[in-house]
């Protein structure tokens, strides 16, 4: 009985701290209704009034629109682009055995354990010598190169338990390669797919460094995180905009991390061997 | 028959080169441009290039205290967030394994801040160590809140560990479930029905099965740690007093800031010998539990 008793003790510990541990994103939510002198006087309790002035205000200085239109295209085209050519490339370098193809995967895989931190500052020079720097352009090609390597690492793995007799009848039933490709695996290719989406979305969203490094400030190509990050890392007390800008920059990955919660979670755990 | 090959090579080609090109262009390249670099005196703009041979990792070794600092600090970031992120997310991950359903809204507060990115934890950080503690001191009048906590270099390094360990625990949470969901149950009935308690059970049996997501959540969060360079950058700026300069981050300031960038290159080598270690590491370790399943 005792021990019961103990034991229902640290499950209580347990579940009280995941309240104290969202409490930093609580207390930026209560606080962003309300005016600095409140968020000062009175912190911890909920705003007097639910106050939507200071969000309209955000909306419109930081252009959040533009802002929005511009993390929205480099989600969107990064993951296509990898979904698009990941799966195919994974495919075929599990299937050839050629001096090529080896070589070909030790090139895709290698940056995997390489440091990004430690080839950055050559990557800016070389972005800088192709005069790609503050170009959405440039930065969709880096955010693709840089989400590749593991996408392809992912659905290699997955691809080796595939049998490779549903390819074998196909070519003999008269289907050509792209074919065979296109109907018969990448439908098999689906679950793994779904775990590549969701961390490519996450990646590319919620990205602020490589987009401060490759874009800098430049006002038309910067996204919403890099565009937050300008404005108030610098010494700067305007709460009063920081924290309804944090807020809706933080509702669509909240958004998306409620309605993919399974695949997040299980996503996380299969990539979580990369270097 | 040439012809089969040729026709071989060009699908293989349409495959496989789009990505080839991307990953180049993004990740081989510039780790290439490093090598090359590492051996010149250069500023990173101007059109004097000096060959210098390994003159600049001579100068790492000898004269550069900045970097070394960089490394003391990188050491110390490691052994604090390894050894607080793996204890506090493996007990977590026992409590929340047991309990079924009411754990999964539980597992997801652990784990939203990791889905949220770096810009809104560094700003909702530095609102709660700024008017946040400025407002708690004011309720509970208690020392602790009015130090100032980014400003001082002493306290600006646990800034940063709260920071990680807060941001990532839920990732590693996540690992240790899937490594306690796969315990067979039988295993842990048999002890109960031999008489085993709680404890007993954890120490003998959890625990010891477990091991290989111990290891390699151990040497994640290692590699994780030597890389610490986000949360210093849009954070701390290596401040107060270049404090919390990690070696990622000094890198980062050689080249651009004091526009050293051989130099920079040569210990971005350094670094990467360094990380590919634990790398190496890790692979073994992994592969040796693909081979026990």
């Amino acid at each position: 009985m005792r021990r019961m008793k103990e034991v229902n003790i640290l499950v209580i510990v347990v579940f009280v701290c995941s309240i104290f541990w969202l409490m930093p994103l609580v207390l930026i939510f209560i606080n962003s209704f309300k005016p600095y002198n409140d968020m000062i006087q009175e912190f911890l309790a909920l705003p007097k009034r639910w106050n939507m002035e200071m969000y309209m205000e955000t909306w419109t200085q930081f252009n959040f629109p533009r802002l929005i239109a511009n993390t929205l295209l480099y989600t969107v085209s990064t993951v296509l682009a990898v979904v698009l050519f990941a799966p195919m490339t994974a495919y075929k370098l599990a299937r050839t055995k050629s001096k090529l193809s080896t070589f070909c995967f030790i090139i895709v895989i290698i940056p995997m354990m390489v440091p990004f931190q430690s080839y950055m500052i050559s990557l800016i020079k070389l972005v800088a010598n192709l005069k790609l720097t503050g170009t959405r352009t440039g930065y969709i090609l880096v955010s693709i190169g840089l989400c590749m390597p593991l996408a392809v690492y992912m659905i290699h793995g997955f691809i080796k338990s595939i049998p490779i007799e549903l390819e074998e009848c196909a070519r003999i039933d008269g289907a050509g390669k792209l074919r065979t490709y296109f109907s018969i695996v990448l439908p098999l290719l689906k679950p793994i797919l779904t775990t590549v989406v969701v961390l490519d979305t996450l990646a590319v969203w919620n990205d602020v460094i490589t987009n401060q490094l490759i874009i800098g400030g430049k006002a038309g190509a910067i996204n919403i995180q890099n565009a937050l990050y300008m404005q108030f890392s610098a010494q700067t007390s305007d709460w009063e905009h920081a924290l309804p800008g944090i807020v809706m920059s933080m509702i669509p990955s909240l958004i998306f991390f409620v309605s993919m919660q399974r695949h997040i979670v299980g996503g996380v755990t299969s990539g979580a061997v990369k270097g | 028959m040439r012809q089969k090959k040729v026709r071989e090579f060009l699908t293989f080609a349409l495959f496989v080169f789009p990505t080839v090109i991307f990953v180049l262009f993004a990740t081989d390249i510039p780790f290439v441009m490093n090598l090359y670099y590492s051996v010149f005196d250069w500023n990173g703009v101007g059109r004097s290039m000096e060959f210098v041979g390994f003159e600049n990792f001579v100068k790492i070794f000898t004269q550069d205290s900045l970097f070394w600092d960089a490394v003391k600090f990188t050491l110390k970031f490691a052994v604090f967030f390894v050894v607080i992120v793996n204890i506090v997310s493996l007990t977590v991950a026992l409590v929340m394994a047991k309990e079924k359903k009411s754990s999964s809204i539980g597992r997801a507060f652990y784990y939203i801040p990791y889905i949220i990115s770096l810009t809104a934890i560094s700003l909702i950080w530095k609102f709660i160590f700024g008017p946040g503690f400025e407002a708690l001191y004011e309720i509970t009048g208690w020392e602790m809140f009015n130090w100032s906590w980014v400003g001082t270099p002493k306290l600006a390094f646990y800034v940063v560990v709260i920071m990680a360990v807060w941001q990532n625990l839920g990732f590693y949470m996540v690992n240790y479930i899937a490594g306690i969901v796969a315990v067979p149950k039988e295993l842990t009935e048999a002890a109960k029905i031999d008489g085993a308690g709680r404890l007993q059970t954890l120490g003998h049996i959890t625990l010891p099965l477990i091991m290989p997501s111990v290891s390699i959540c151990t040497l994640t969060s290692l590699t994780f740690a030597f890389k610490l360079f986000d949360i210093v950058m849009v954070f701390t700026k290596g401040g107060p007093a270049n404090s919390t300069v990690s070696v990622a981050y000094n890198i980062y300031m050689e080249a651009f800031t004091r526009n050293n960038y051989g130099l920079a290159t040569a210990k971005s080598l350094i670094f990467v010998i360094f990380c590919l270690i634990v790398t190496a590491i890790q692979l073994k370790v992994t592969k040796s539990r693909e081979v026990e399943q």
